[in-house]
């Protein structure tokens, strides 16, 4: 291994160590989702040859990019969807606030009514 | 009308708008407070008389103008009363009273929407707005089809029918072109009334800024990529 290969398992183990410290209480699940992801990262972090092999099997020439292509890919989709869901929170977000303003609207006491040209502004 | 800290600027528009309701016919100002900081109170506003009312709602956050707008235009549609025409129009102390009769007189004469054009009026708009709103009328003729000489005015006009095609979706800024778009998309007939469009250091410090123009575009795509196709 070499000096990247540390500084990046040091980067997985860091990041894991310091989730567990914040999170473990409060999402337990996805938190060992993380561990499981990373810990696959690190193993090919390791043993980079079995990657190529593996990129290899499947007809890509490198193992990085056995692993970029698909994570890419990934992260792109996740990006718009997580997009989507910001703009549909922020609609709902948008429909309880003008509910509420709405149900609670108020209006002065009315005098007597007026004429026939109205206007709201 | 949407308010955001409108604080003495609101109380001089309304009260405006009060002292010239009887040229109006009857007049209700549906107030919707954007989320201030100093919510605004139906008591420190200026007194119903029979001519002028006063609905108020509050957004509990601040939302946007856009969002503000489509609660005033909900709160009017459900109205039991039905109106000859409905306006829209800025608390800040930028728009006209007298303007605002302009353009609901062009929906009594036939008009389905009627938007104002600061450069027909006697406007001082500055020069560095000027040119970005040359910009917005150039980009909204593209984007809608509609050929008018004013951008991203908040003094406008609808007939009844006309304001039931305008939900607006836009929460923040781009409801101006959010509006001529759906205006485009309907039957409807279209004027443009001049209108004076009075700019001070004040209203352009609070008001929109053309550096803002970035941000309506940013929004204009991010609702035509990610919003509801309806």
């Amino acid at each position: 291994m070499n000096l990247a290969a540390f500084a990046l398992l040091a980067l997985v183990f860091g990041l894991v160590a310091f989730d567990w410290a914040t999170l473990r209480g409060k999402n337990r699940r996805a938190l060992f989702l993380e561990i499981a992801v990373f810990l696959a990262g690190a193993f090919f972090i390791v043993l980079p040859h079995r990657a190529t092999e593996l990129a290899h099997f499947v007809g890509i020439g490198r193992g990085v990019d056995f692993l970029l292509y698909p994570t890419v890919i990934w992260l792109v989709r996740e990006s718009l969807l997580t997009r989507r869901r910001r703009i549909e929170d922020s609609e709902r977000m948008t429909e309880v606030v003008r509910a509420l303003a709405i149900h609670q609207s108020e209006r002065a006491p009315a005098h007597s009514a007026g004429t026939s040209t109205s206007v709201t502004a | 009308m949407p308010v955001k800290d409108g604080g003495a600027a609101l109380l001089a528009t309304l009260a405006a708008l009060r002292a010239s309701s009887s040229d109006f016919g009857a007049l209700t100002v549906f107030l919707v407070d954007d989320g201030s900081e100093a919510p605004v109170r139906l008591a420190e506003l200026p007194a119903p008389t029979a001519s002028f009312s006063i609905v108020l709602a509050r957004h509990v956050v601040n939302l946007g103008q856009g969002a503000a707008l489509e609660t005033a235009r909900q709160l009017a549609l459900a109205e039991p009363e039905t109106f000859a025409a409905y306006v829209t129009m800025d608390a800040d102390g930028q728009h006209l009273g007298s303007d605002a009769l302009a353009l609901a007189l062009a929906i009594e004469d036939g008009a389905d929407v009627a938007f104002g054009d600061r450069f027909a009026g006697d406007s001082n708009v500055p020069r560095g707005r000027r040119a970005v709103l040359v910009a917005a009328r150039w980009f909204e003729r593209a984007l809608t089809g509609l050929r008018l000489a004013d951008a991203h005015n908040g003094l406008r006009a609808f007939s009844r029918a006309a304001l039931e095609h305008v939900r607006i979706r836009q929460n923040r800024m781009a409801h101006a072109t959010e509006i001529k778009l759906l205006v485009s998309r309907a039957p409807l007939t279209v004027v443009e009334v001049p209108v004076s469009v009075r700019y001070s250091r004040e209203t352009l410090a609070r008001g929109q800024k053309s550096s803002g123009a970035a941000l309506i575009l940013r929004d204009l795509v991010l609702q035509y990529l990610f919003g509801d196709s309806k």
